[in-house]
């Protein structure tokens, strides 16, 4: 192993700042497909299940059927009758998607997506699917999937991490910051969660100590990278500590970029106004959509933004109408908008928008009359792409006639996930890590690219 | 953290062995078949595992073939087994070839198939090298070794390695770059300077030993060396997964190896602790508090209720695996968990030893309650009482004596009672099995099941309720679950309970604000104790009463109208439980809602068997809810009779109005019972409480099956415990029968691991030692010892030292002591151009390496340099994080204070899973949850910033300012020891001018700050 090793371990003395996009690019050499048709995701989850038949999979079997009995084994064991969609659904747009009326902006991006109609997860827990989607384990402690990419394809910025997390401001999905580890791969590639709420500055200890005379801390810093340049000098051989004095020059760079991009009075007044930033209060997740597209074109490579989490959710295990109208009403138009306003800039051509959820919602009703709701679904539900390598306006398996398995090509999470990298030009196979005494891989040993969805 | 730009430093290993073989493939198109074989196939149809007789790694063996024929006909694909069942997508049987490996294999075959010689299998073979027994060598012995080479058989390898490759050692580092290093490696805190300047002063001869003595012996040795082995046990102090709840009872495991450390404890017996503690006699609290090794690991406890069964099995078994992981791993370096599912990929361990290895754990489980005052149905994080089974015995004897005198006397006044108010049943009406009447204290009629009260419930005025609300401390959000709870429990059952019917008379105190159980029948050996019913009311949404039962399984919203409670509303609600497994509700004697059947097709959906001597009732109190009478049936009841029953009400009655009927000598006889039996709860409640822990809890033994491909729907044969066959040196006969008791399989499993002839054992552990002295192990990946951890740079001296521990007693102190006065460990860091040419990763230690010291002691040298360290040691951990609560989900918000308490060593701060500390992740101290053999060390623009501009570092630039004041006077006197403090050394004279110029002009704090910040405080030479 020792020249390898060598050379790898050389690459990675290298180190900080400008050293890291070389080594990135020589890392995944391995790992690189001969073309990459995208160069960055925007990944917008749905958290605590986005109910799959009330969105995108019309079942007409399910609406006439509706209140009969059928058994169906669910996670709180309280399946009830089956329960048609209360909301019409509608061939959208010239590719006819079937998309019901919660998602009406959406429902008008129709050509542009590419809609799954038969995801299948592992686990009917939050925490573990949320994790596998993320992960693809759902076990606690693997890499996430911005973090896999980071790690593949670097950094495009020399002032922004790789990969940004933009948590919903009521709270963190399930597992919190576990959702976005590095796992064992090196902590550089972890996603870097901004505040989202307005309060506060958006990266951890950014911002300098208000209370400080900015001359000082000039002044220390000038002595500071003195004594630490005398000290590397002094030192051949060992890069880290080159890699020091830049990492406080990228620092102090970030600490004028970061609050530059967080501002979103720099866009239009249009622009806000097609994500919904104008409306009071509420959406802040219209200002996460349009948050990610700036982090987007900065070069972040991995944008995640949550809809909802652990205080706030799409579980609508009661009330299902209330629960779906609401979230959907929040949804919809940030998520729409962030689509339309990538294409109008071109940067939907080479950029992946992933719509996610952990699961979808039984078929069944948990609970009846006004307090009905449906059950954590996942052996099917539905999520979206749309973008950079993508058959466009394309619907890809689907599911039974009640919804509740997959009746063609079924999709693994592997399967989402082997695909969107191949779209970015990684091998998913070969894209590996060494952990415990396993190689391991994103898609652990499963997974095979969709080549039915690609352009 | 997270380096967000791009800045990637050290990583630590050669971790980043990428497979080369599509190179080879691409280099030769004519051997991409073979290329293809070697990765896909070779695992196993190689020449040692040849399953189905087939070796595919030459061409002639491949011809000839395995049990089916062979393998594949030259120049005809058609005709080749090979090829059809790759094509059928049979072979490799769980991750088929892409089509265009398909179609290279078909064309590789009709070119005919070309093979580079013989081809290699990627695995290790039960000859690898770490399986084998350690191998006493003489240490080199060659004449060109200089004599002060020559004197440590450590010394005489590595300079007889290095001169293998023509390189020579750095020469002997300085003092002060000794005492730092020392210091930092034993401590983890910076020397003082007055330390540094009485070893630089110190000429009289062993003053180096007398030094690492010191050290050795020092408290903060076990905080420092502790930490390393918290980060390979995965030390979490919350459950992770969805609720991430904390586990408060954690703590005294931390404490405990600290504790061994600075004892010295035997290896040997500090690892068998670990795994059987409380089962190898004699049993100490050690051994018991040493358990929770074992329960560390996340928790699905949401999981754990679902009411799909495979869903639960699974997780059990995703559990399990990672005990057996952390064990396998921690002390044998082996991957033992890789092979759940198939044989291992790389390591000669058959699926049925992880099974077999599997069965010494299948009893485990971290300890945990059932949930009574939240909203949330499930288990919750919980303690163990810290008690040896002697204390057990001695305790249970006691209670035992006490409790039988105290159902005499409740028998008694039930007796005298009864005689004022006999229960005379109505028409109609039956006997209940037992009827709680709280009219005096918990004595139960009709059956032994007396009430003891705990936490503020209390019995008084003919009420079960809870006591005037004393003053305490709210619970911080989150934490509500760990108070003592407030309930009834009664005596175990005196007959099995199947159909049943539960009766209470509830009287509204508040109006509630939260759900609460009132009544439950609880059955103690369900799944985890899960078989509960009772009477819940649900303050949802709709605030109704349902059918309480863990996970749900059997509870239902019966469609009733929403209740609305009032302070004062006085309700009679029944639940029957019939045969058949419908479940019924009674408000006030009219159904409440419709009845309903649970799901039956789960265990959990079906009616509850509650057993003699192991259920018992349970009445959970509330500030909101009295209750004035219970009752429970062994019987359903009929409509009619639940409803003559709430016509006829309660029976209950005043102590005033009972002594108002009876006599003198009546009064006399109950109160000298009275007496007495508050005499007997007095000795009960005086009963020495032992403290809580998280140590190993362990379920009734259930026989361990081997799982077909994992799968819990695909049980296989039992399997009896035992070790791993591949390991030399001793027999993995553990010599006991599949259904041997898991105490029995536990104890002799920590044998077979932590033994003298167990190879792996002591090579692993020297490994470790070594590995933290120098930074990288002899073997590189320290906690994986087969085919994909490499070979040991030294193997003759990795045996040596496996035997110098073994033949020490075990004493990891000594084995420290030799590596330390060894010249090797003594060398400078001297960078030596030609010798990085050769060898530049060091492996071969021609120098000392220079390192990055890790985030504890980063974090804990700037409490020490500014005069804040507080070295007060042990108990419960320090929380640097604010508790919010957003449903059910628990956020932590680290904080920064400056109290005493937040400037303890970071040991003892609290590991929570997603509760990570901004600026130690940004100096790599990893995720609890993982287990972390080897640190990974990085240099980021995110790590800039917290040392930059996080709190905890300005605060020391103060505290250091200040103690510089205090401590000297003048501007150049606080200048130079501002200098000792933080490097250890005077300035340079340029330093000087600059250092007074930065303190003129920004003042004394800027210079603090600023050295806190320098490389030369982070790195150690």
């Amino acid at each position: 192993m020792s020249s390898d090793w060598t050379r790898r371990r050389m690459l990675l003395d290298a180190g900080c700042g400008f050293g890291w996009l070389a080594l990135s690019s020589l890392l995944r050499g391995e790992a690189r497909l001969p073309e990459a048709r995208a160069k960055r995701v925007i990944q917008l989850f749905a958290v605590g299940g986005m109910s799959h038949v009330d969105t995108f999979d019309f079942k007409p079997e399910l609406q006439k059927r509706d209140g009969t009995h059928h058994a169906m084994p669910t996670f709180f064991g309280q399946g009830g009758n089956l329960w048609a969609c209360p909301w019409d659904f509608e061939r959208r747009g010239d590719s006819g998607q079937w998309v019901s009326s919660l998602l009406p902006n959406l429902a008008k991006q129709a050509d542009k997506l590419t809609v799954i109609r038969s995801m299948v997860s592992k686990s009917a827990n939050h925490m573990p699917a949320v994790a596998q989607m993320n992960t693809g384990f759902i076990l606690t402690g693997f890499p996430s999937m911005g973090a896999w990419v980071s790690y593949g394809l670097g950094a495009q910025s020399q002032d922004l991490p790789a990969f940004v997390v933009l948590p919903d401001p009521t709270g963190h999905p399930w597992g919190g910051p576990v959702q976005w580890t590095n796992g064992f791969l090196p902590a550089a590639v972890q996603g870097t969660a901004f505040r989202t709420s307005s309060d506060g500055e958006p990266v951890p200890d950014l911002a300098a100590p208000t209370a400080q005379d900015p001359a000082v801390r000039a002044g220390a810093m000038a002595w500071l990278q003195r004594m630490n340049q005398a000290y590397a000098t002094a030192r051949p051989g060992d890069s880290t500590l080159e890699a020091r004095l830049r990492s406080y020059e990228v620092a102090a760079r970030m600490q004028l970029s970061v609050p530059e991009i967080a501002d979103l009075n720099r866009e239009t007044a249009a622009t806000r106004r097609l994500y919904g930033c104008e409306e009071e209060g509420e959406s802040t997740f219209a200002e996460s959509c349009l948050l990610a597209r700036r982090l987007a074109e900065r070069g972040v490579r991995f944008v995640q933004v949550y809809h909802g989490g652990a205080g706030r959710s799409w579980d609508a295990h009661g009330d299902l109408v209330r629960n779906h109208e609401e979230m959907a009403a929040d949804f919809d138009r940030p998520a729409a908008a962030l689509v339309q306003d990538l294409d109008e800039r071109g940067m939907l051509d080479d950029t992946l928008v992933m719509g996610v959820t952990e699961f979808g919602r039984t078929p069944v009703s948990q609970g009846s009359g006004e307090r009905a709701g449906r059950d954590h679904h996942p052996s099917c539900f539905t999520c979206w792409l749309a973008g950079g390598g993508l058959k466009a306006g394309l619907g890809y398996g689907s599911s039974d006639e009640l919804g509740y398995e997959p009746a063609e090509k079924p999709v693994s999470i592997y399967d989402l996930h082997a695909t969107i990298l191949h779209l970015l030009g990684l091998d998913h196979e070969k894209l590996t890590f060494y952990h415990n005494g396993i190689q391991r891989r994103l898609t652990d040993v499963h997974g095979h690219v969709l080549e039915g969805l690609l352009a | 953290m997270r380096d967000r730009t791009q800045t990637l430093g050290l990583i630590a290993l050669g971790l980043l062995l990428v497979s080369a073989d599509s190179g080879r493939a691409a280099e030769s198109p004519a051997l991409e078949g073979s290329a293809i074989l070697e990765t896909r196939c070779l695992t196993c149809h190689g020449p040692s595992t040849r399953m189905g007789g087939l070796d595919l790694s030459t061409f002639d063996s491949a011809a000839q073939g395995g049990s089916r024929g062979p393998a594949f006909m030259a120049g005809s694909p058609s005709q080749s087994l090979l090829l059809a069942r790759v094509l059928a997508d049979e072979m490799p049987p769980e991750s088929p070839l892409s089509n265009s490996e398909k179609e290279a294999l078909r064309a590789w075959i009709a070119g005919g198939p070309a093979w580079p010689g013989a081809i290699s299998e990627k695995r290790a073979t039960p000859d690898w090298w770490s399986l084998q027994p350690l191998r006493e060598s003489a240490a080199p012995a060659d004449s060109a070794i200089p004599p002060a080479w020559a004197d440590s058989p450590i010394d005489r390898w590595i300079f007889s390695g290095l001169s293998a490759k023509g390189l020579a050692p750095a020469p002997v580092a300085d003092r002060r770059t000794l005492i730092r290093r020392l210091t930092f490696d034993l401590l983890g805190l910076p020397p003082t300077p007055e330390e540094i300047a009485a070893f630089q002063s110190d000429r009289e001869t062993g003053a180096y030993e007398r030094l690492v003595d010191r050290l050795l012996a020092s408290p903060r040795y076990g905080e420092r060396w502790g930490r390393h082995w918290l980060d390979l046990v995965r030390y979490s102090e919350s459950e992770g997964f969805e609720r991430d709840w904390l586990r408060e009872h954690v703590w005294p495991y931390r404490d405990y190896v600290i504790r061994a450390f600075n004892e010295d404890r035997s290896y040997l017996q500090f690892a068998r602790e670990q795994m059987a503690g409380d089962l190898i006699e004699p049993v100490t609290h050690d051994g018991v508090v040493a358990t929770t090794l074992l329960t560390l690991g996340p928790l699905d406890a949401v999981g754990l209720t679902s009411a799909l069964e495979r869903e639960r099995l699974s997780i059990r078994e995703d559990h399990l695996e990672e005990m057996v992981g952390v064990v396998g791993q921690t002390f044998l370096g082996l991957t033992v968990h890789c092979a759940r599912c198939h044989d291992h990929k790389f390591d000669p361990i058959p699926q049925s030893d992880y099974y077999r290895f599997k069965a010494a754990f299948q009893a485990v489980w971290p300890p945990t309650k059932p949930n009574t005052t939240g909203d949330l149905d499930i288990f919750i994080p919980h303690g163990l009482p810290l008690r040896t089974p002697a204390e057990r015995h001695d305790r249970e004897a006691k209670v035992a004596r006490i409790a039988g005198r105290l159902d005499t006397i409740q028998a008694e006044l039930g007796e005298l009672y009864r005689t004022f108010r006999p229960f005379r049943p109505l028409a109609g009406l039956s006997v209940p099995y037992a009827r709680w009447t709280f009219d005096i204290d918990g004595r139960a009629d009709h059956a032994p099941l007396h009430l003891q009260v705990h936490g503020d419930a209390v019995i008084k005025d003919g009420r079960l309720r809870m006591r005037q609300p004393r003053h305490q401390p709210e619970p911080s959000p989150g934490e509500e679950h760990m108070l003592p709870e407030s309930v009834a429990v009664s005596r175990l059952l005196d007959r099995q309970i199947e159909a049943k019917t539960i009766e209470a008379w509830i009287h509204v105190r508040e109006s509630p604000e939260g759900s609460a159980t009132l009544m439950e029948i609880y059955g103690q050996s369900g799944y985890r104790g899960a078989s509960v019913d009772g009477i819940r009311y649900v303050h949802g949404s709709v605030p109704r009463w349902e059918n309480y039962s863990v996970g749900s399984f059997r509870s239902q919203d019966t469609g009733a109208q929403p209740e609305c409670l009032e302070p004062g509303d006085r309700l009679h609600i029944v639940i029957r439980y019939a045969a058949d497994g419908s479940i019924s509700l009674f408000r006030n004697g009219q159904p409440y809602g419709e009845s309903y059947t649970p799901d039956a097709g789960t265990p959990a959906g079906k009616l509850q068997t509650y057993p003699a001597s192991d259920a018992l009732v349970r009445f959970p109190v509330t500030k909101d809810f009295e209750l004035e009478e219970a009752r429970l049936y062994d019987r359903p009841l009929s409509d009619k009779q639940i409803a003559a029953s709430f016509r006829a009400g309660v029976v209950n009655a005043r102590r005033a109005e009972l002594f108002a009927e009876m006599s003198e000598g009546w009064r006399h006889r109950v109160r000298a019972l009275e007496r007495e039996r508050d005499r007997l709860r007095t000795d009960l409640d005086a009963l020495p409480e032992p403290p809580l822990v998280h140590s190993a809890w362990t379920a009734p033994s259930r026989p361990t099956h081997l799982l077909e491909r994992g799968d819990v729907e695909r049980v296989g044969p039992q399997v009896s415990p035992s070790g791993i066959g591949a390991v030399k040196g001793l027999s993995p006969d553990l010599g006991l029968p599949p259904d041997a008791p898991d105490s029995q399989k536990r104890r002799a499993l920590a044998e077979w691991v932590a033994n003298a002839s167990n190879p792996l054992f002591s090579r692993v552990m020297a490994n470790r030692i070594w590995q933290h002295h120098f930074g990288n192990g002899l073997v590189a990946n320290p906690s994986d010892f087969g085919y994909n951890g490499g070979l040991p740079s030294h193997p003759e001296l990795l045996d040596w030292l496996a035997l110098q521990l073994e033949r020490d007693d075990w004493s990891v102190k000594r084995l420290h002591r030799r590596i330390l006065l060894s010249r090797t460990y003594r060398q400078s860091s001297r960078y030596d151009s030609a010798a990085a040419a050769v060898d530049s990763g060091n492996r071969l230690l021609w120098r000392y390496p220079r390192r990055r010291v890790t985030a504890e002691a980063v974090r804990d040298s700037m409490l020490a340099i500014s005069g804040d360290l507080n070295t007060a040691m042990y108990g419960p951990s320090v929380r640097t994080f604010e508790i919010t609560k957003a449903g059910s989900l628990l956020r932590y918000n680290p904080v920064v204070d400056n109290s005493p308490t937040f400037n303890r060593r970071t040991v003892y701060r609290m590991n929570v899973i997603s509760g990570g500390d901004p600026m130690l992740e940004s100096l790599d101290c990893p995720l609890p949850a993982v287990r972390t053999p080897k640190r990974s060390v990085t240099t980021t623009s995110l790590q800039a910033l917290s040392l930059m501009n996080n709190e905890f570092v300005q605060h020391r630039s103060v505290s250091f300012a200040s103690r510089l004041e205090r401590e000297t006077a003048g501007r150049d006197a606080r200048v130079e020891r501002a200098f000792l403090l933080a490097l250890g050394r005077r300035p340079s004279a340029d330093e000087v001018a600059s250092s007074r110029a930065l303190v003129d002009t920004h003042g004394l704090r800027a210079l603090c700050w600023g050295l806190l910040n320098t490389s030369e405080f982070l790195y150690v030479e």
